[in-house]
């Protein structure tokens, strides 16, 4: 249990370091100039790259950071903590299905950060999904 | 201690992340992006292009397809050359502003436009390219050119975008019958990759990537009011 608790604080900082990347590039514009190996611009400048004026990337790392938070607290005994940890974690992972969908089908161009992002929710939601299976019984 | 050891981690990171997001957002300039927080000019009206314009250096390349495209004489003080892609979405939004500069700068002002399609990111940049090249060979890139940017939003989604250019190419009076066979022709393809052949040996690495007078003009630099400062500094260096 408790390794998966760190295995899943570990996961939620690569998502802060990339999320945090993504919501640097976006406020700065820098990924707005098109390249070769990526198809960011499209992505990050499309009207799904920003929620009521905020960048998505930003809410992504606030959420990442929630996760860390408690993943690290649930590491630290407290219980609740990981109770609070599974409802967020499948929320994170139906957000990213639906903006993996965006890339696919609406903006038909993928952005390897979003892709990364994805990657890291889809893992977490396995450990959290294990860790409910293999709850220990209570005594 | 134990009890508050994953507070104090907490805190660590979220001070580390706050940190580096503060160092990073200071040391990236922002872009064109409309979303960026652009820092406000120094004075209102008069806004300074990045600094770094006048010491980029001057870069020659290999030569890109022969003729290129140009607009404006070839005595303009100024020369700006770009490396385009017309699925590129910047390039779109950069598109009304080189014209924007044409219309204010008149024959100071030279445009030479060259072929950077993107492939694979954009599905549609090549045959986009080989349309306006394909018009080019008719005398019309231009026309082409500036109806497929100004119709990007139009066609980009398209699954086929083939019979829009050819509608453009209807459009803009050419033999839609010869378009249609000078789009896969060898010409073309040749035009294309000469240019994008130029790019490489410039350093090109996105679109749009603009040289003014063989220096390569920031990408912060190309909004209309900073492009418009950096043309006028490159007149007044020319005597102008």
């Amino acid at each position: 249990m408790k390794k998966l608790y760190a295995l899943a604080a570990l996961l939620s900082l690569a998502g802060i370091a990339d999320a945090l990347y993504l919501t640097i590039e976006h406020v700065t514009g820098q990924t707005v100039r098109c390249t070769i190996l990526s198809g960011c611009s499209e992505v990050l400048s499309s009207q799904y790259a920003v929620v009521a004026g905020i960048p998505l990337a930003a809410v992504g790392a606030a959420a990442y950071f929630t996760v860390f938070s408690l993943a690290t607290l649930a590491l630290f005994g407290y219980d609740i903590a990981g109770k609070i940890l599974t409802p967020l974690v499948v929320a994170m992972f139906f957000v990213s299905v639906w903006l993996f969908y965006l890339q696919a089908f609406v903006i038909r161009q993928f952005c390897q950060y979003c892709l990364f992002s994805a990657a890291i929710t889809t893992c977490l939601l396995v450990i959290v999904v294990s860790l409910r299976w293999f709850k220990p019984a209570a005594h | 201690m134990k009890r508050i050891l994953p507070f104090i981690i907490i805190l660590v990171v979220l001070a580390a992340a706050l940190t580096s997001a503060w160092y990073l957002t200071r040391t990236i300039p922002a872009s064109q992006n409309p979303a960026a927080n652009q820092p406000a000019p120094a004075s209102p009206g008069s806004p300074q292009a990045s600094p770094e314009q006048s010491q980029s250096p001057v870069v020659t390349g290999i030569p890109g397809a022969d003729p290129p495209h140009v607009l404006g004489p070839a005595n303009a003080p100024v020369r700006l050359e770009e490396f385009g892609d017309f699925e590129c979405p910047p390039c779109g939004m950069f598109h009304p502003i080189l014209e924007q500069m044409r219309a204010e700068f008149g024959d100071k002002l030279q445009l030479t436009f060259r072929e950077f399609p993107l492939v694979p990111t954009h599905q549609h940049a090549l045959p986009a390219a080989s349309a306006a090249e394909a018009a080019g060979l008719q005398g019309k890139f231009w026309e082409m050119h500036d109806l497929i940017y100004e119709h990007q939003n139009d066609w980009k989604k398209e699954f086929d975008v083939r019979p829009i250019f050819e509608g453009y190419a209807k459009q803009i009076g050419l033999d839609v019958e010869r378009f249609k066979r000078d789009v896969g022709s060898d010409a073309v393809a040749l035009r294309i990759m000469q240019d994008g052949k130029r790019g490489h040996s410039l350093g090109v690495k996105g679109t749009p990537t603009v040289f003014l007078n063989g220096r390569e003009v920031s990408f912060e630099n190309l909004p209309a009011e900073k492009l418009r400062v950096v043309i006028q500094n490159e007149l007044r260096g020319a005597g102008q």
